[in-house]
């Protein structure tokens, strides 16, 4: 297990439940300020709640509960003694793609810029170019420099998954949550996808929700296993790929469905 | 195998059963429609509708109730729209999930109340304690308050029928409610909510009862010059030409006024489908 000190998020104690139902019981762990970081684990296992409880996105949905401590970069993102915590200012910093690149339907130009207009984060007159950088970083500006004011919902998923991207790092998050963003994606457009997470766990805490236990080998520093409920097993990921553990581990990696 | 025999016969019963029902259906509405039309269309020409009556209606055309009857339709879709999409937004994005329920029972049960009350309603606080009187204005707010459900029934719907994908990219992006509901939630709803308006115009140009209390007089009375003034309708006029029956030119006039009305409602419904088939959010 890895210390705290340079961590982006601490979670200490946390339950996750929808009404009575618990999702993941006594979760404690944190996640390092550079770097990919994953989590697997069967279907149902709560991935996907505990990555969206890091952005607060599960607020939305009826009956969940989070107890317990989640720390962003020191800062608890459920309790604040000193007032009400600015959700929407806390999801500017945790950008978020989708499994399915979920673009609005408009043009490719418009859905880039779609969070900065809105959230006034930058003046007009920079739009243009923020358009370029971030289209060029995630390798999508040579395929629409020319049919910038096309419809979005003309590119291909792959090319639509990468502008996702695009709309999400224009708005310069400080952490990434990825959820399972290369699910549909053919193999080219999960390469061109996968070459982006990495660079990107260069320079930010990318937390990469994954079914692919190979994506997770090719991807992460750190891996984090959920079963049953609870963190079975987390940390490095070449100790965890290689010798893990917990027997429950074992038998998921070996290709046994838990 | 008499019990198979036995489905096999009522299945064929059932079938015959809601194939009668759907022939009568279709038929009186259909003949409704037919009637109309094969009565009402020599009467319908460019002078009856671009005229004034004359002689109480028996006589001239029906310029003024046209004109009337838009004006009073128009003017409730103005003052009915932002509040029917404030309603459905603070349902939608605001109201805990019970109060929800709540509220739509109320608008579900509002729905439903005959006309004619709300007519003696706004003759009673519009006309007499606001003092309105049977005017224009009165005619517009009863009307307005009348579409309202429909019109709320038909953006909430709207609204709710928007992927909650869509919404969580808005949320994921750092909006706040205010922001989503501007960038994400209108936008992507605004088949419906033109939809809902149209439906609700369409309800409001067929209605008789709430505005004889409210906003027309049955003759004498061309265009309001002023929104306290009363209005004439086409709905009026057909209820007054009717009862003139006995002059055949009169009975020429109630039937052109009455396909002249049912175009207009088929024109709204018509828009509401067309603009429901031609901007439905690609889901």
């Amino acid at each position: 297990m890895k210390n705290s000190t340079d961590a982006a998020f601490i979670l200490k104690d946390v339950n996750l439940s929808f009404g009575s139902v618990p999702i993941l019981s006594n979760v404690n762990l944190s996640i390092q300020e550079r770097g990919v970081t994953s989590i697997i684990g069967p279907s149902g296992s709560g991935k996907t709640t505990l990555l969206r409880t890091l952005n607060r996105l599960n607020d939305a949905l009826p009956s969940f509960q989070c107890t317990g401590s989640v720390l962003f970069r020191g800062q608890s993102i459920y309790t604040n003694g000193t007032g009400p915590i600015d959700v929407p200012r806390l999801r500017q910093h945790i950008g978020m793609v989708m499994q399915k690149p979920c673009l609005f339907p408009t043009t490719i130009y418009k859905n880039v810029v779609f969070g900065l207009k809105r959230l006034q984060l930058k003046p007009r007159s920079d739009f243009s170019s923020i358009v370029e950088e971030t289209l060029q970083a995630v390798s999508l500006w040579d395929e629409v420099k020319d049919r910038l004011h096309r419809p979005a919902n003309d590119l291909s998923q792959g090319q639509q998954q990468r502008l996702a991207f695009a709309r999400a790092l224009a708005c310069e998050p400080t952490a990434l949550l990825l959820d399972e963003p290369t699910a549909s994606l053919d193999p080219q457009s999960t390469q061109a996808i996968e070459t982006l997470i990495q660079e990107l766990g260069t320079r930010m805490p990318v937390i990469l929700v994954t079914h692919r236990l190979e994506q997770a080998k090719r991807l992460s520093e750190t891996v984090i296993f959920l079963s049953e409920g609870c963190v079975c097993e987390w940390g490095g990921v070449d100790d965890m790929f290689a010798c893990p553990s917990e027997e429950k581990t074992q038998q998921y990696l070996a290709g046994h469905t838990l | 195998m008499i019990a198979a025999r036995r489905r096999t016969v009522m299945g064929t019963l059932l079938h015959i059963f809601v194939g009668v029902m759907t022939i009568v259906s279709v038929t009186l509405l259909v003949s409704i429609v037919a009637m109309m039309v094969a009565k009402g269309a020599t009467a319908l020409t460019w002078e009856f509708v671009s005229q004034p009556s004359k002689s109480f209606g028996a006589e001239g055309g029906i310029r003024s109730q046209i004109l009337g009857t838009l004006l009073l339709t128009l003017g409730a879709g103005f003052v009915s729209l932002p509040l029917a999409l404030g309603t459905a937004l603070y349902q939608t994005e605001y109201l805990a999930q019970r109060l929800k329920a709540v509220s739509m029972r109320f608008i579900y049960a509002l729905n439903g109340v005959p006309t004619i009350l709300f007519g003696l309603f706004g003759y009673m606080v519009f006309g007499i304690y606001l003092g309105l009187g049977v005017s224009w204005l009165s005619g517009v707010l009863i009307l307005a308050m009348m579409i309202l459900p429909t019109m709320i029934v038909s953006i909430r719907e709207a609204i709710e029928a928007i992927p909650a994908r869509y919404r969580e990219a808005g949320l994921a992006l750092g909006m706040t409610q205010a922001q989503l509901i501007r960038a994400v939630i209108v936008p992507q709803s605004l088949a419906g909510i033109i939809t809902g308006m149209l439906l609700g115009l369409a309800r409001a140009t067929g209605e008789t009862a709430a505005i004889m209390f409210t906003a027309t007089t049955f003759s004498g009375v061309d265009l309001p010059q002023a929104i306290n003034e009363p209005v004439t309708t086409l709905q009026t006029h057909i209820l007054l030409l009717s009862q003139e029956a006995i002059h055949s030119s009169a009975t020429d006039a109630v039937w052109g006024a009455a396909l002249m009305l049912m175009v207009l409602v088929f024109c709204f419904s018509l828009g509401a489908f067309v603009v429901r088939s031609r901007l439905r959010f690609a889901a």
